[in-house]
């Protein structure tokens, strides 16, 4: 079953679709029970109105979103209960204790009076807030406030936990604690988690949506999503400043490579860059053997791994040439993935259906 | 019913862990004593109220649109409205609850003045009667403002502008009766009059609790809570 199903979901705001704001277009996606999705994209992309769409806060200008199988507009308290949320930057009473706000919320969300103890004892122990249980929420710093919100949305056990920048304002042992946490959760719920820090989401979540000026523009696995870009990352070999000439026109010569950039020599050495065509084996062990032959002794020889990060940019900075995007968009059938499908020798295209995301059936957006 | 409860006892005593709730409260006790002390208690004057309740209007215009402003406002402007409204509970609900915290904060503010009561016993013989009419009517004054502070907070993030907003609405629905009514046609003049609050509170005042009185301020302020209910769900249709 599907946790989370959101149907062509749009939202203009302040007026009717011709004259508004379109915040988000035409959007689609469906969340399986257990897993951990990261919803990513710039400021201004349209994540909050899609996870406001998601509550039920905000109800879609167009399309329907089902929370647990209930419309989050016509079902609309149903879904609320199926469904825990933590909103950017976790708005808190501050004159509240700690575990007066817990109490409140586990009234609103109608947890019977004798599993309230402990369930606040619950969520006080696993968001680390035993300490200061009786502190008021506006003495506390912005971490324990950020952890005070999630309590109080996992307070009543919810399958469907909606964060949005869960890890705002954390330190880094804060941030740890949190993705371990809402790992930990994820074994008996869905968690869909905005964020805006990609390592973050990489290392926290199964599986990414990108969305980018309101549309929905990759969503996938980051393995398989960075797999086509894996095929095209760099190797990068450290050499003597001296042997710069003789390792470009020694690498130079290999099969399979795109070209070589050579960079600014620091400390007597200097980086070399090679870049392949794509597509091909693994080239460390010819460029070292070529290296070798050249008489050349690099200290360090790798392969740069390809980020979140880089996937997320290419797709950011591709915006948003319409045509190019129907061109990949029809050469892709439904259900395949982009990487057979990307548009010949066109960047933009490219990036426009990104590599690996899987491809929504005729009508879906990508 | 168990949610507006819960919203209405936090929003209730939040009243008590911010100053303004105690401003508040200290303010109307000192200016109740004083007009209390300068209308009841003056030798060989009857011992009643009725001076007390008839001026009740202009205080309660003042200090009910003071507890009223931050109902919704403060939620708004601090976000927490987002988390209270994808709670499961209905808008009504909300409404309800936090109505009924700034009305158990409006009997909390009466509560004290009893001691009132206790000071004309001790003087003479009062009659009883025309006071407990006098604080139904004080009270269902009060909702009344409350309702129309409950629904200025709904519309703006502004506490000052909703402050502002109720206190304009009290005072145009009396200056109309009080300046524009003797001077307007007939059929203006009944419906300016009908529409003034504390032109009906003369009559609890004077011991007298006309149903259509107590009539018009429950369904007034009912009526209010409805728009603000709708106010508050629009954001679910916008």
């Amino acid at each position: 079953m599907h946790m989370i199903s959101a149907q062509h979901v749009s939202k203009w705001y302040s007026g009717t679709e011709r004259g508004g704001v379109r915040a988000v277009n035409d959007v689609s996606f469906e969340i399986e029970s257990g897993q951990i999705v990261g919803l990513l994209g710039p400021n201004g992309a349209g994540k909050t109105t899609t996870l406001r769409m998601t509550t039920g806060y905000l109800p879609p200008s167009r399309g329907s979103i089902l929370v647990a199988g209930h419309d989050t507009v016509t079902e609309s308290i149903e879904a609320r209960r199926a469904m825990g949320y933590l909103p950017e930057a976790a708005p808190l009473y501050p004159e509240m204790r700690v575990i007066d706000y817990l109490k409140y919320r586990a009234s609103l969300y109608g947890v019977p009076t004798k599993e309230r103890t402990p369930a606040i004892s619950r969520v006080l122990d696993r968001c680390w807030l035993t300490p200061v249980a009786r502190r008021r929420v506006g003495q506390l710093s912005k971490g324990f406030k950020q952890r005070v919100g999630l309590a109080g949305a996992m307070l009543h056990d919810p399958p469907v936990l909606v964060l949005d920048e869960p890890t705002s304002g954390l330190d880094p042992t804060q941030i740890r604690e949190t993705r371990t946490l809402i790992r930990e959760l994820s074994h008996k719920r869905t968690v869909i988690v905005s964020s805006h820090i990609l390592p973050e989401v990489e290392k926290t979540c199964d599986r990414v949506l990108i969305i980018a000026r309101g549309r929905l523009r990759a969503d996938g696995v980051p393995e398989a999503l960075l797999a086509p870009m894996r095929e095209r990352s760099a190797y990068v070999a450290e050499v003597p400043e001296g042997s710069a000439a003789s390792a470009r026109v020694a690498v130079a010569a290999l099969t399979g490579i795109d070209g070589v950039e050579v960079g600014a020599p620091e400390g007597g050495w200097v980086w070399v860059k090679v870049l392949p065509k794509g597509g091909g084996n693994d080239l460390r062990e010819l460029i070292a053997r070529s290296l070798a032959r050249a008489g050349v002794v690099a200290r360090e020889l790798r392969r740069e791994a390809p980020s979140l990060e880089q996937l997320f940019f290419s797709i950011i900075q591709a915006e948003v040439p319409e045509p190019i995007e129907e061109t990949a968009r029809r050469s892709v059938r439904p259900g395949e993935t982009a990487r057979s499908a990307v548009v010949p020798n066109e960047d933009t295209a490219r990036r426009a259906v990104p590599p690996g995301a899987v491809v929504p059936e005729e009508g879906k957006n990508t | 019913m168990r949610r507006a409860a819960a919203i209405m006892w936090r929003e209730y005593a939040s009243f008590f862990r911010i100053p303004l709730g105690w401003i508040v409260l200290a303010l109307f006790l000192v200016v109740a004593g004083v007009v209390f002390a300068f209308s009841a208690v003056r030798p060989g004057q009857p011992a009643t109220m009725r001076s007390f309740f008839e001026l009740m209007w202009w205080l309660l215009a003042l200090l009910a649109p003071a507890t009223s402003m931050r109902l919704f406002s403060e939620e708004m402007r601090t976000g927490t409205i987002e988390p209270l409204l994808t709670s499961p509970v209905s808008e009504f609900s909300v409404v309800l609850g936090k109505y009924g915290a700034s009305v158990l904060f409006l009997l909390t503010l009466l509560g004290p003045t009893l001691v009132y009561v206790g000071i004309l016993e001790w003087l003479s013989r009062p009659d009883y009667g025309p006071i407990a009419a006098g604080y139904l009517g004080a009270v269902l004054l009060g909702m009344l403002y409350l309702a129309v502070g409950c629904l200025a907070s709904s519309l703006t993030a502004s506490q000052p502008l909703a402050f502002l907003g109720t206190l304009f609405v009290l005072f145009v629905v009396e200056v109309l009766a009080a300046y524009v009514a003797p001077i307007s046609p007939e059929l203006l003049r009944k419906l300016l009059f009908a529409l003034s609050p504390s032109q009906r509170l003369g009559d609890f005042a004077r011991g007298l609790i006309d149903t259509s009185h107590v009539v018009f301020f429950v369904a007034s302020s009912t009526w209010l809570l409805v728009v603000t209910t709708v106010v508050v769900q629009s954001r679910r249709w916008r």
